[in-house]
């Protein structure tokens, strides 16, 4: 006999991970990023009814404004076998104007009233941005996400130049937003792409705006066709630079938030190479009060909710905590100056017992290192004291979990 | 065949396990198995998950119940995560039989609000306490199941007889039979009832609970050609027999076995051979030997559409043996089920739903349908149990 599948009853308690941030209540700290997932009514109601707790609207701008997009827009970073190790896109904002924006918006807060509904707005001239602002407030909007970090394009003088990148327009620009809202917190998508960060949040705050969207994709070139000589993605044997997100960009994104979180006090949404729960976990004890995921959606789905639940519930209660928002900024004390790290010696100590001989670290040594450890004819290695200095590559060479450690000196 | 009978969320679990996530992994596969440790040791992954595995087109299938089982173990490990509290529905139901089909059914029923009454004759298992060898099931492995699900209902020690079933179905909203197959076949050959012939689960049943007892001499001569004999003659390696031979009446393409079980008992020493009918066990007071013809295969096909196999006339020999176990098949051991209507091979017969012949008596797991699975039963039980739900809710 075969059966139709069923709808399984749950057997676990509904785990509540619910805070506020921003004044916005969520039901756990899961929102999509603005992209493609992000840019169609139907889809964002399916990611809602699967547990996401909100959603920001792909970037849309006045009527009439131009999105002019070429195909195909999407490349992928492959590393050892593994695909969207790094995803490059070059995509625009939507092709969707604010009329179908707002109708999305009041749709969505009607029939989810409980999710996060943001829009992300771009625009150029003053009037257009706080149009935009108005528009999407009444509608019923939770929060608006200006794109200053659009990596392709741009809308302004300064072809090429995202509106982050100058610290003047920036508090400019987030000045008339702020003054256009009423009631509602407006968040500045910002851009790792400057000499200083932390001036670029000084300029947010500065302005009075809510919070910082940190980051965005990297701009990257994804790589070249060595036969052809057309880079990637191949749009008729020419490309340009793309937008390059998921996982290789995850410790480009911790460095920002941290950044910004340890030098100017202002609440922060964390996008750029989280994937998972544990990387949302990280993300947030560098300080991001939430955590936007966009390729790890557009790779596997809107059903990676699911593991990022369940995966956060379980850590929180493994770790005793109260809710996702006692994360937030967890680590930041533990970051500091080079100057300010200890100078104890180190040594590395290899376990024989777990050692598989299987050359790396011997290897790595030699050539990268300091020539410290040595490979008697058995292949097992063995750690020169004298030479070893603990610089640590060998214990990241290791395939062997917890086989090579350091040992502090007495 | 394909995939899970119980449909565990397999690409769900296993995303869990990619993140680390082992306890959510867990979770998942119990949620949807009711025997989830038990499977992950044992289930025949071969015939379900793994042989619909995507992966198998591009290189080779996951190892999927290795990681469900690795999952689910963890999760023992840590203690069990705490399950919710289901809105009792004020309705009682009766289950008979607590082997992987009736655990199936109670869990669901409890999960459905049903205040569940199991009854069995022993503790709760089935054939996976009694007859399965400790070497390829450990007793903490399927405890681990019982423990979690002994949260959600209780099991009353009764066997049930005619008396007791009807006083259980009248003080019941409905009852679910699960009582498995109790009995084993028998050749119906001269000699049967000699010392040293031992019917198979007799036979494994005793290796599990008094090996030290076991005297199997040195010569053992297994009857039967599935799953059950191979487990018998690895048994009877186990309890030291320096000859372990089974024979089997057609060829090994007609065995009812899956291939890892196969394997292993060749590996082990076990010597399988093909193509031999029993016609008598020899012997005075014990068993000494078995006599034999040789077969070949027929053009005729029987109802399972094998190859009736044919004696050779003259072709007879023997086998020594200081035991012989008679493991061609279980029936169902129950005299009491009389009323209800019978399939061929003595099995009840349900309709779709699991309904017998018998007013608000549902029937699950092997004694519906023949020597099965655990996770076929334990999924019988499941639906089972949904089958109930939707009589009770209307009645
Ligand atoms: C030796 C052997 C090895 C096997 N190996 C595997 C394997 O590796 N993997 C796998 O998936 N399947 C295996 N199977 C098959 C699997 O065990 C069965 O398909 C499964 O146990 C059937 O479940 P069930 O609930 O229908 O019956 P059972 O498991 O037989 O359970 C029936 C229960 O009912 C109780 N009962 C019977 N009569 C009464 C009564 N009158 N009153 C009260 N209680 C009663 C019994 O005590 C028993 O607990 C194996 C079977 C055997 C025999
Ligand atoms: C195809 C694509 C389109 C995107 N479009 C927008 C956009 O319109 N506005 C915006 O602010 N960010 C956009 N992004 C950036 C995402 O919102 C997100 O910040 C980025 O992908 C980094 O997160 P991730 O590593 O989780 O993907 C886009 C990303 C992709 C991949």
């Amino acid at each position: 006999m075969e059966y139709q599948k069923l709808k399984e009853i749950d057997i676990y308690p509904l785990r509540d991970m619910s805070y506020d941030f921003l004044g916005i209540h969520l039901e756990n700290p899961f929102i999509l990023a603005a992209a493609p997932s992000t840019d169609n009514l139907d889809m964002v109601r399916r990611a809602f009814e699967m547990g996401w707790a909100g959603a920001i609207l792909k970037t849309t701008s006045v009527e009439g404004n131009r999105v002019d997009l070429a195909y195909p827009m999407m490349s992928t970073f492959d590393h050892e076998g593994r695909k969207l190790f790094g995803m490059g896109n070059i995509d625009l904002i939507s092709e969707r104007h604010i009329d179908e924006i707002e109708h999305d918006v009041k749709v969505l807060k009607k029939e989810f009233p409980e999710k996060m509904v943001a829009a992300s707005i771009m625009a150029g001239r003053k009037e257009d941005w706080q149009s935009l602002v108005e528009r999407l407030e009444k509608a019923g909007a939770d929060l608006i996400e200006c794109s200053f970090s659009c990596p392709q394009g741009n809308i302004g003088e300064d072809p090429g130049k995202m509106l982050a990148q100058s610290l003047s327009a920036t508090e400019l620009t987030a000045r008339w937003v702020k003054e256009a809202t009423k009631k509602i917190p407006v968040s500045i998508k910002i851009t790792p792409h400057v000499t200083d960060i932390v001036e670029v949040a000084r300029a947010v705050k500065r302005s009075g705006c809510d919070a910082l969207t940190a980051s965005n994709s990297i701009q990257a070139l994804m790589g070249i066709d060595i036969r052809s000589f057309s880079p990637y993605p191949n749009v008729g044997g020419k490309s340009t630079y793309s937008g390059m997100t998921g996982p290789a960009i995850k410790p480009i994104t911790l460095r920002t938030i941290a950044e910004i979180a340890r030098n100017v006090d202002i609440p922060i949404l964390g996008t750029g190479g989280a994937s998972t729960w544990s990387d949302a976990v990280e993300f947030m004890a560098v300080g991001a009060g939430v955590v936007e995921l966009c390729t790890v959606v557009m790779h596997y789905g809107f059903r990676v909710i699911d593991d990022l639940k369940s995966g956060m519930s379980h850590y929180l209660e493994e770790m005793n905590f109260s809710s996702p928002a006692v994360l937030v900024g967890k680590a930041l004390p533990n970051i500091v100056m080079h100057d300010d790290l200890q100078r104890k010696k180190i040594r590395s100590h290899i376990n024989k017992k777990l050692c598989i001989a299987c050359d790396l670290c011997y290897v790595a040594c030699r050539d990268g290192g300091h020539m410290a450890i040595d490979q008697k004819p058995s292949r097992v290695p063995h750690v020169e004291w004298e030479r070893c200095v603990g610089c640590g590559l060998c214990q990241h060479v290791c395939p062997v979990e917890s086989c090579i450690e350091m040992h502090i000196m007495a | 065949m394909a995939a899970c009978p119980t449909h565990i969320n397999v690409p769900k679990f296993i995303s869990m396990i990619r993140t680390d996530n082992i306890i959510g992994a867990a979770e998942v596969v119990k949620t949807s198995n009711a025997l989830a440790n038990t499977c992950g040791k044992i289930c025949p992954e071969e015939v379900f998950c793994q042989s619909v595995c995507t992966r198998g087109k591009q290189d080779s299938p996951i190892q999927i119940r290795e990681l469900h089982f690795f999952a689910t173990q963890q999760e023992a490990k840590k203690g069990f995560s705490a399950t919710k509290i289901f809105p009792a529905s004020g309705k009682n139901v009766a289950v008979i039989g607590a082997g992987p089909a009736g655990l199936g059914c109670a869990f669901e029923l409890s999960k459905l609000g049903y205040h569940v009454d199991v009854y069995d004759a022993q503790k709760p298992g089935g054939v996976p306490r009694k007859s399965i060898p400790l070497f390829r099931l450990a007793p903490r492995e399927l405890e681990s199941d019982t423990k979690f699900l002994s949260g959600f209902f209780a099991t009353k020690k009764c066997l049930v007889d005619s008396k007791t079933f009807e006083r259980i179905h009248r003080e019941h909203d409905a009852t679910f039979l699960a009582v498995g197959l109790g009995r084993d076949r028998l050749l119906g050959i001269a000699g049967e009832k000699l010392k040293g012939v031992l019917p198979v689960l007799q036979f494994l049943e005793k290796a599990k609970t008094a090996p030290s007892k076991m005297n199997v001499g040195k010569k053992v001569v297994i009857v039967g050609g599935g799953n059950v004999s191979l487990d018998a003659a690895a048994t009877a390696k186990r309890l030291g027999a320096e000859s372990v031979v089974l024979i089997y009446r057609r060829g090994e393409k007609e065995m009812r076995v899956w291939k890892g079980e196969l394997d292993e008992a060749r590996r082990q020493g076990v010597e399988i051979r093909f193509l031999i009918n029993p016609v008598s066990i020899l012997g005075k007071n014990k068993v000494a030997g078995i006599k034999c013809m040789r077969t070949r295969l027929g053009k005729q096909k029987d109802k399972t559409g094998r190859p009736v196999p044919v004696e050779i006339k003259g072709s007879d020999f023997t086998i020594d043996a200081d035991t012989i176990v008679i493991a061609i098949g279980q029936t169902i051991d129950a005299n009491w089920l009389g009323d209800f209507e019978r399939k061929v091979g003595g099995y009840v017969k349900v309709r779709e739903n699991f309904r017998t012949s018998l007013h608000g008596v549902f029937a699950g797991g092997d004694m519906i349908a023949g020597e099965g699975t655990i996770v076929q039963s334990v999924s019988h039980g499941k639906y089972a149990a949904r089958a109930i739900h939707d009589y009770l809710s209307v009645k």
